[in-house]
């Protein structure tokens, strides 16, 4: 009988909100991904497609965005460093990344003080990391130059040498994000299985032939997901160049992020800046899933 | 194949004390099987022997070689783990011929050593699959050739057949042990099982609180158990135990004189028994006021297809008794429990086994 009274009381306003109900109650949520993900996306798109004039689109001009982009060999090159950049700074991370969470995985006196520590200079924001860093290569007051004298040299040319201030924004970055690689690497060691090890211990395999026949095989999904994950972020690195050389000397450090954000800031071709973001957009994407799928057949083979 | 020793073995893991001081030899080509409840110290005691854990004092010897302090790798072992521990992204073949190739083992040499014990384990057609293709009872046949593959000191099992379904642990059991014995491998098998202790091995070494109980072959830890311990732990339903006092011609228990033998009783005298165990084939059901019988009433009864237990409520705690399948008796019904005192086990107040019980299952002991 209890329930007989009861139940009206969650069906008053009748059968039509009870249809109603699911999409009220998903609307918030619709209207929060449909205004900050899919329509700046879409946004994104058509302005690709337009030309500009002072922040206005002034006419509809199809792909010629996107052909020109191939002729353009400023951006070309922006491609071609942000692609060396990447990949130096990936795979560097990714080897320094991975010693550390092998190395942190034993046990001993400080080890949780030093994983800490370890994951400090992910959690700075970029722009004072860079700013730091700029403290640190400046060629007059730097803390290189500094040390250089302290020991009899001379001044050191970071930021106004091109090959320096390449390798200069890489050593940031491997700073910077290392970290990250060592946290999902060290996550995932830790999660593997203890036995196998101990097996192949007893088994006869020394501490090389462990890690080349057990430990490398059996992270190798963990370490393409984190270099994955880090090859996107990575192409999309801006605040740390944009405040240690605005992609200077010349064009020694001008990523595709830093000549995008040129070209619709400071040229004000805002449909070509468009165009190109979708289409590092489109590589980034397409790097991914290839690289996923690359995963999947090693992993079934 | 060698003995195995550990001399005065210690391992403390920080403040716990996990082996108080173990002293075991298995003699070479023998089968013992440590048998303890969880945390009893047996699994750390053949982690020990592998080198996978240090001893915190004490000596453990392969053979005549003293290998406390050598890596696992040299100790010249193989161990099968609870887990299998195969490695996962090796094929089966691969897995299987790991220890031969690690040690440089030639190729036409590994194919064959490979074929051969695949051939052993009835696992031929499975060699090009992955671990994780393969059923439980499949992946334990693959640890086991693993195992066998070389010619190893000894053999170490912690809990091979654990993770494995009743039915298949009771077909691997015996093809472990059928397997076993054809090789004439000095064996050291961890387990929490009785029935796979007591089925597979030439001694049982019964642990509990990091110390060996009693270790003896498997029909004398059944029949004449070191102590309380071993008696309640060996024996499913376990040794049933009830307190007892001293009297003129035998021992009080459950409200009845128990007549003792002159012997037995002087022992019992000189030794301050506080308590009798009776195995429960050892009971028997009668008529209620039966002459020596204890009176008692019927508690539960069990049948099992091919005997009945019947638990009964006497004076001074249950007792668990095997009838025949025919039995037939109701909860609340009163009868008696009769036994044979010679079958009696009695136990002193620091829960040794003062006095044995005289008959050995009908051998004279």
């Amino acid at each position: 009988m209890k329930s007989a009274t009861q139940a009206p009381q969650y069906r008053l306003q009748g059968a039509g909100l009870d249809l109603a109900l699911p999409y009220l109650m998903l609307a918030p949520g619709l209207t929060i991904v449909l205004g900050v993900l899919v329509y700046p996306l879409w946004d994104g798109l058509r302005a690709s497609t337009r030309a500009y004039r002072y922040g206005s689109p002034v006419a509809d001009v199809g792909i010629q965005n996107y052909v020109r982009l191939w002729s353009d060999a400023q951006f070309l090159n922006a491609l071609w460093v942000t692609v060396k950049f990447v990949a130096l700074s990936v795979s560097v991370e990714a080897v320094l990344g991975f010693a550390l969470a092998l190395f942190c995985l034993r046990e001993f006196r400080g080890i949780r003080l030093l994983r800490t520590v370890l994951i400090i200079p992910m959690v700075i924001t970029p722009v004072v990391v860079a700013i730091v860093f700029r403290l640190i290569y400046a060629s007059d007051a730097g803390m290189l130059t500094a040390l250089s004298e302290a020991m009899g040299g001379g001044a050191v040319q970071i930021l106004g040498n091109s090959l320096n201030a390449f390798i200069g924004l890489v050593v940031l970055d491997v700073w910077e994000w290392t970290p990250l690689m060592f946290l999902i690497l060290l996550a995932g060691l830790q999660s593997l299985p203890h036995e196998p090890f101990e097996a192949a211990r007893v088994d006869g395999a020394g501490a090389w032939r462990v890690f080349a026949d057990l430990t490398f095989p059996m992270m190798r999904p963990v370490l393409a997901v984190a270099i994955v994950l880090r090859t996107i972020d990575a192409f999309g690195t801006f605040d740390q160049v944009f405040v240690l050389t605005r992609g200077g000397p010349g064009e020694a450090t001008r990523l595709i992020s830093i000549y995008g954000y040129d070209t619709a800031f400071k040229f004000q071709q805002t449909g070509y800046a468009a165009a190109l973001f979708v289409t590092v957009g489109l590589v980034v994407l397409g790097l991914a899933f290839s690289a996923i799928r690359l995963l999947r057949r090693i992993d079934a083979s | 194949m060698s003995s195995v020793l550990y001399r005065k073995v210690v391992k403390n893991f920080g403040a716990l004390n996990v082996l108080r001081s173990l002293d075991l030899a298995v003699p070479d080509h023998k089968f013992l099987a440590l048998l303890g409840p969880s945390g009893c110290g047996k699994t750390t005691a053949l982690r020990i022997l592998a080198g996978l854990d240090m001893p915190t004092s004490g000596k453990v010897f392969i053979g005549e070689r003293d290998v406390t302090r050598l890596q696992p790798r040299d100790r010249d072992i193989a161990m099968v783990f609870q887990s299998y521990a195969l490695y996962p992204q090796m094929t089966v073949a691969e897995n299987i011929g790991y220890p031969l190739w690690i040690r440089g083992t030639p190729d036409t040499a590994r194919k064959a050593k490979i074929g051969e014990v695949a051939a052993i384990l009835e696992i031929g057609h499975l060699l090009d699959r992955r671990p994780r293709q393969l059923s439980g009872g499949q992946r334990q046949r693959v640890a086991l050739a693993r195992a066998i593959v070389r010619d190893p000191a000894a053999f170490l099992m912690d809990e091979p057949l654990s993770n494995l379904d009743a039915r298949l642990r009771l077909t691997m059991r015996g093809e472990i042990k059928r397997l076993c014995q054809r090789l004439s491998a000095t064996t050291i098998y961890v387990t929490h099982d009785q029935v796979e202790a007591l089925t597979m091995a030439d001694l049982v070494g019964v642990m509990h609180g990091g110390d060996l109980q009693q270790m003896a072959p498997p029909i004398d830890i059944y029949d004449r158990p070191a102590n309380r311990f071993v008696a309640t732990f060996v024996g499913n339903p376990p040794m049933n135990i009830l307190p007892v006092t001293l009297a003129e011609q035998g021992v009080m228990a459950g409200g009845r004189i128990v007549p003792l033998a002159r012997a037995r009783l002087t022992a019992c005298r000189l030794a301050e028994i506080v308590e009798i165990g009776l195995r429960p084939e050892d009971c028997s059901i009668a008529q209620p006021g039966a002459p020596g019988a204890l009176p008692g009433e019927i508690y539960v009864v069990e049948p099992m297809g091919n005997e009945t237990l019947v638990n009964v409520r006497l004076d001074g705690g249950n007792v668990s008794v095997r009838a025949g399948r025919d039995f037939r008796g109701s909860v609340g019904e009163n009868i008696s429990v009769a036994f044979d005192a010679a079958n009696a086990c009695l136990f002193n107040s620091a829960g040794l086994t003062a006095v044995q019980r005289v008959n050995s299952n009908g051998r004279e002991k």
